[in-house]
């Protein structure tokens, strides 16, 4: 079998997508469309990229979304209150943090299973910040929106950023020895304990890691419009799972990579526009995603099998 | 060792087990929520209100009922609150677009039900995923599809009155969807508590290899989990909609989460291997009492569903940990020369 043949495969699909958008839709490649929707999917992306880490880890956390929502509008309020940006910035990666220390506690600590302990703590953000905020908006202040710059100027700011933090991300899973652990921890956590990891420290830090991520990419969201809207985040979770299997992270761990995760989100993030411009309604793009991760989960599981016999 | 000798519940002879520890626990945690809800609320503890109440509790209990089982496998179904908005709309869309009166309509929901938990239990028996993941994709799918169907927006009102009367309507005395509960739960406590079904969900709960050496056909009893739980789900999608009148994309968002709570709390093992049937219909009580107890007490009535969701979330992992936590006390005792013995297979 031939070396990152599902990330190979899924870059051709996005290939191929793109090269239809030229031909039937060349409106996508406008670049201030373009450069502003990339701008808004750089937050999703890394969250993207830490679910992935997550489910390298064989764990996995549906209460990103959810948490998305309570960091933003942690974020939001410090910023409204008149805190610097640097501070509200500072709060929603706090925020996030100590959101996934409380997934890495239970999952890590506890040995409970990670997709309970995180549809529980989904439903109770979700649910605890409906209560606070009984969906109110906040209003921020004019001067941080696009960190002070021009909007071309901090959307392009926001680009390369993420992309900076993914490939730090990426060359450290590959590179790094703490990188390489997650690999370990997800493909035997019993051997990678005798061989002298600590899976329990490698599966709190990956859960912690991804609620900064989730801070860092909601601090990202916020500075993107004038407004918090608290339910912001929902689904949110299915999205980056589905971009983290699209792109070749194994369901059951130990396997894939954050180019493939990259790969991954751009096809999905280029299915919804090219359906608009393809005449089909909104009201299909859940389906549409359903089925997709449906097909990754599919082929990925066809590929077990035949590497079994 | 076998761990099935070591639950007098697998021996399954005797017709009514004396409750366990966790049973009574959970047991003195309902009759708390109803004294304190009566002390505290206003016509909480009327006829009208425990009727009510039981109507509310029905949809639940069902997914909780079947969810039961395959949790029981070592399994999950994540998908089922979707399902249940799915087989709403379809049901709807048959009835008034399809032209078929409702008991038909309803007929044919069940088989699309079954149908739709024959594909989570293909992929997750034939292709050998993870039923989390697998559950996941399908729970977007099937939310998606009902969103489809309906354009994001259709309803299907002005149902028949005959068919309003299964969620608004009482026979003998119980409220009449109660009766399908009734029936469902009899049948589930018969399949795992008094069938060699039961004691192969356990075995395959406790070690699918070990299982399968044992002959047991593993497959076949996990997809009979799955497909059961399609089946009810589709059950459940046609009282919700005979209870509120409409047939909506939105129906049944976040069931799964409760009737996945309402079984942890009952008792049944997030790893697999144990869990009964009188236990889960207790937590189905504990979380119907507490959401219906929050929005008939003055200080908690206006933010009584986020409430609900928050302790819910909350109970859920409190069950988990104290689980948890007295694994980790029998670890202790244990004397540990055998060394580090997997008590359950992690299922991932």
């Amino acid at each position: 079998m031939i070396r990152h043949s599902r990330e190979l495969s899924v870059a051709a699909a996005l290939a191929v997508l793109l090269t239809l958008l030229a031909i039937f839709a060349p409106a996508f490649y406008e670049p201030q469309p373009l450069l502003s929707r990339l701008a808004s999917a750089a937050p999703r992306l890394l969250i993207a990229c830490g679910v992935a880490l997550v489910m390298i880890t064989r764990q996995i956390d549906i209460s990103v979304g959810s948490l998305f929502g309570i960091c933003s509008v942690g974020g939001g309020l410090a910023a409204s209150n008149g805190a610097p940006l640097a501070v509200a910035v500072a709060v929603a990666i706090g925020l996030g943090i100590a959101g996934g220390t409380v997934n890495g506690v239970l999952v890590a600590a506890m040995r409970l299973p990670s997709i309970v302990v995180t549809l529980a703590t989904m439903v109770t953000w979700r649910e605890g910040l409906r209560l606070w905020r009984q969906g109110v908006f906040i209003n921020l202040p004019d001067g941080g929106q696009w960190f002070g710059l021009p909007m071309r100027a901090g959307q392009i700011t926001i680009c390369c950023f993420s992309i900076l933090v993914v490939l730090f991300l990426a060359i450290a899973l590959r590179h790094v020895a703490a990188g390489r652990f997650l690999y370990a921890v997800g493909s035997d956590a019993e051997a990678a304990r005798l061989a002298g990891l600590r899976p329990n420290w490698t599966t709190f830090g990956v859960f912690a890691l991804l609620g900064g991520l989730t801070g860092l990419g909601a601090a990202l969201h916020m500075v993107q419009s004038p407004q918090v809207d608290p339910a912001t985040g929902r689904g949110l979770e299915l999205e980056a799972i589905a971009a983290a299997v699209v792109g070749g992270v194994a369901v059951a761990g130990g396997r894939g990579n954050l180019w493939g995760v990259l790969v991954g989100f751009l096809l999905l993030s280029c299915i919804g526009p090219a359906l608009t411009y393809a005449g089909i309604k909104p009201y299909w793009d859940r389906t549409t995603q359903g089925v997709i991760i449906l097909m990754a989960v599919i082929a990925d599981g066809l590929r077990r099998q035949k590497g079994c016999q | 060792m076998t761990h099935a000798a070591a639950n007098p519940r697998s021996r399954g002879s005797p017709a009514f087990h004396a409750i366990t520890a966790h049973e009574a626990l959970l047991l003195v945690i309902v009759l708390t929520e109803i004294v304190l809800f009566t002390l505290s609320g206003r016509r909480f503890a009327t006829g009208d209100n425990v009727a009510n109440m039981v109507r509310h509790s029905v949809e639940i209990g069902l997914l909780a009922l079947v969810m039961m089982p395959i949790i029981l496998t070592g399994g999950i179904d994540l998908s089922v609150g979707s399902l249940l908005g799915l087989c709403a709309v379809t049901f709807g869309k048959l009835w008034r677009d399809g032209g078929l009166n409702w008991p038909l309509a309803a007929a044919a929901t069940v088989v699309i039900g079954a149908i739709a938990g024959g594909l989570n239990a293909t992929l997750i028996t034939r292709l050998r995923l993870p039923p989390l993941i697998v559950t996941l994709a399908t729970y977007s799918l099937f939310r998606g599809l009902a969103e489809s169907l309906t354009r994001g927006v259709d309803a299907f009102t002005n149902l028949p009155a005959d068919f309003l009367f299964l969620g608004t309507g009482r026979i003998a005395g119980l409220p009449a969807q109660a009766w399908v509960l009734i029936v469902i739960a009899a049948g589930v406590w018969l399949l795992v508590h008094q069938t060699s079904f039961g004691r192969s969900f356990r075995a395959i709960g406790f070690a699918p290899e070990g299982a399968r050496y044992a002959g047991i056909p593993v497959n076949r009893r996990v997809a009979l989990t799955y497909v059961l739980s399609g089946t009810v789900a589709a059950l459940a999608a046609i009282t919700y909609t005979a209870r509120f009148g409409t047939a909506k994309a939105d129906a049944g968002t976040g069931y799964e989460l409760a009737a996945i709570t309402a079984v942890v709390l009952g008792g049944t093992s997030i790893f697999g291997g144990t869990g009964t049937v009188p236990g889960t219909l207790l937590g189905v009580a504990a979380i119907g009492i507490l959401s219906n107890g929050l929005s008939r007490v003055p200080a908690t009535m206006s933010s009584a569903s986020e409430l609900t969701g928050i302790l819910t979330g909350v109970l859920l992992l409190l069950a988990l940990s104290g689980g948890a936590l007295s694994r980790g006390i029998v670890r202790l005792r244990r004397p540990t020369t055998s060394g580090k013995s997997q008590p359950h297979p992690v299922s991932s």
